[in-house]
């Protein structure tokens, strides 16, 4: 993976830029964005937690969609028909480049926690099928971690194209199909003439209603979607980028919601409550839908798909926020040269090695440390909260272009936009502050000493360190190229203008 | 002789795209070799994991083994799962619930997993249901009775309420 010092979108020749060669040989299908984009969010992993709340799991779900789903997805199917760039040029158009830049930097440092726990949990996955004890060995973690890490920033390192093949392939091969296979052997069961494991009747539409508890599993679940946004850095690939990304985002919303339902409803249907409990474990419970219809031997396979699933979805993650890190780097000169360099497919191998080692170390504490291990879940709250920031400024970002820059071409509109903003602004509040609410695990520790940690680590990642790049930006980290610029900016625009 | 020299911008364009093409052949054939690599590791682990996949088998232990969980089960009031569901998850030693349940590491992806209904980084903690663990650990008292005690000290800290509808 040489690096070279060039514009971004330069190819290995060195004679063409984005604005010429980098969309074509880089380009992709709107599909395959949109399976990128449902690879980002969705999962069959979370389909046995939710499966425990039974028919309630679909309130659970279509809720946080109206209020968090509709909303991001058509705000950043708007204005990434409109500008390219992702969040960051979204939020320095709308509302100024510092905040462009706390957006992007939000979206990417949320990035670093997540890499340890979904590859701990690949690893964990992978144990079960081969050996359930390697799941407790800090060693046998800390190496697939990092191997699996280091293998997703080689592949991330061979450009966007690459990416969204291998994403489309993790989907498809270890979400869309067993899902399918989920469902199809869910109405089987039913088709037997067999009860529901869960009441299917009206009493158990909502959830019970037991305070705070309920209202922290409400709308913590909004979280659920988050991510829909992140490929929009990626518009720049598609051939037709005002109209094509919409497309995108509205097959990709369907996809998110049909696997996130109908999954859990299927397993609900076939394992009971409790019994989903008692195996304690995403694959456990798996294991005990296969087992009901004696095709266990379909537990490894699945198994396995997961993990083609999880990898496809990190990948993206991989790619993306970090492309938009890149842009505004770029721009503003807000990190320092090392970090810019590109490697001969365009795409920011030192931003990827950087955030590589940090990940690295974070892996490796996780690993061996049982007290990292234990607590890692406050990491999840505090990141969680760092990207809420990302949809505030979104939000009103948009809001503000409608008014200031209205007659800017858009390839598609939102109806309503400010009622759809408001909503998705004051979804994203109500959870930032039910973040502050402690959880299950922080157990019957102090309220203040919760709120300090999560406050703390929303401050010094979410606005500390942002604030001290920008701080100590140089002017002559800035590498101003016209073409780079013309290439990120106009392809969007252009089209929709035609 | 009217004969014309070839412009030198059509010249260098033209090398230009030679260029251009041999970039995106090498592109091709580099990603043909990652998506190659990606389907080989992956069968590769597949009938590996297969292989030394190994299921639970029916055996009289096993069923007896069964009925008394389900009979803890009733006593405590919670649903019993079919016998048969429960010879195949949990067979005759508790399988992988009974494997280290306080270890540190199982201690913190269980932990992280006491979350909300998102795959992605959006997973965040909830306050979970006493349900969760409750019949988990009438599993290991049926099956693996001397990790109980493991059991209760990584979720004594742990506070739940009844967001499940029972």
């Amino acid at each position: 993976m040489a690096s070279m010092d060039v514009p971004a979108g330069r190819v290995a020749t060195g004679k063409r830029t984005a604005a010429h060669a980098g969309p074509k040989l880089n380009a992709i299908s709107w599909l395959a964005l949109a399976l990128m984009t449902t690879s980002s969010v969705a999962s069959l992993r979370a389909a046995p937690t939710m499966a425990v709340y039974g028919l309630a799991c679909v309130f659970l779900y279509l809720i946080p969609a109206l209020v968090f789903l509709l909303p991001t997805s058509l705000v950043s199917a708007e204005l990434a028909s409109g500008w390219s760039g992702g969040v960051y040029r979204w939020v320095a158009e709308g509302l100024s480049k510092p905040l462009g830049f706390l957006a992007v930097w939000c979206q990417f440092a949320m990035t670093i926690f997540y890499y340890p726990s979904l590859l701990a949990y690949v690893a964990s996955t992978f144990a079960y099928v081969i050996d359930p004890s390697l799941a407790t060995h800090g060693l046998y973690t800390a190496i697939v971690i990092i191997t699996l890490y280091w293998l997703g920033v080689f592949v991330s390192a061979r450009g966007t194209k690459t990416v969204a093949g291998l994403s489309s392939m993790g989907l498809i091969i270890g979400t869309l199909i067993p899902g399918l296979i989920l469902v199809v052997l869910g109405f089987v069961f039913l088709g037997q003439g067999n009860p529901s494991a869960a009441p299917m009747d009206s009493d158990h539409i909502l959830p019970p209603w037991t305070g705070l508890a309920s209202l922290v599993l409400i709308v913590n679940n909004f979280l659920s979607y988050s991510g829909m946004e992140m490929n929009a850095v990626h518009v720049s690939s598609l051939k037709k980028p005002a109209t094509e990304f919409p497309k995108a985002m509205f097959t990709a919303m369907g996809l998110v919601l049909l696997i996130f339902i109908l999954p859990a409803l299927a397993i609900s249907w076939v394992v009971p409550s409790s019994s989903l409990s008692l195996t304690a474990g995403v694959m456990q419970a798996f294991d005990a839908f296969f087992a009901y219809f004696n095709v266990d031997w379909l537990t490894p396979v699945l198994g396995i798909m997961l993990i083609a699933a999880s990898l496809g979805g990190m990948l993206t993650w991989l790619a993306g926020p970090s492309k938009g890190l890149l842009t505004v780097a770029r721009e503003e000169g807000y990190l320092p040269p090392f970090l810019q360099r590109l490697n001969k497919h365009g795409v920011q191998q030192n931003i990827l090695i950087t955030q590589g080692v940090v990940t690295t170390g974070i892996a490796l504490l996780y690993a061996f440390i049982p007290d990292v291990s234990s607590a890692y879940w406050i990491f999840s709250v505090i990141t969680t909260q760092v990207y809420l920031i990302v949809y505030l400024l979104m939000f009103v970002a948009a809001m503000r272009l409608r008014r200031t820059k209205p007659d800017h071409p858009r390839g598609f509109r939102v109806p309503a936009l400010n009622v759809v903003c408001i909503v998705g602004l004051l979804a994203s509040a109500a959870a930032l502050v039910i973040g502050f609410v402690p959880p299950s695990q922080f157990g019957s520790g102090s309220l203040w000493s919760y709120l300090v940690i999560v406050g703390g680590g929303l401050f010094i990642v979410g606005l500390l360190v942002p604030y001290l790049f920008y701080k100590f930006r140089k002017p002559h980290w800035k590498q101003p190229d016209t073409e780079w610029k013309a290439g990120v900016g106009t392809s969007t625009e252009g089209e929709a203008q035609a | 002789m009217n004969t014309k020299a070839p412009h030198p911008k059509a010249h260098h364009a033209q090398g230009e795209d030679i260029d251009h093409a041999e970039h995106v052949d090498t592109g091709i054939m580099s990603r043909r070799w990652i998506y190659i690599g990606s389907a080989v590791l992956l069968v590769a682990i597949l009938v590996t994991g297969i292989i030394a996949y190994s299921g639970v088998h029916k055996t009289n232990e096993a069923n007896n083994k069964a009925n008394e969980l389900r009979s803890a089960l009733a006593a405590a009031g919670l649903p019993q799962p079919d016998k048969d569901l429960i010879v195949r998850t949990l067979g005759t030693d508790g399988g992988a619930v009974c494997e280290d349940p306080g270890q540190a590491l199982r201690n913190g992806a269980d932990r992280v997993g006491l979350a909300n209904g998102a795959a992605g980084p959006g997973q965040r903690p909830i306050i979970g249901s006493a349900r969760i663990v409750e019949a988990e650990r009438i599993v290991l008292q049926t099956y693996c009775p001397d990790k109980v005690d493991d059991f209760d000290d990584e979720i004594s800290d742990l506070k739940f309420d009844d967001v499940v509808k029972q």
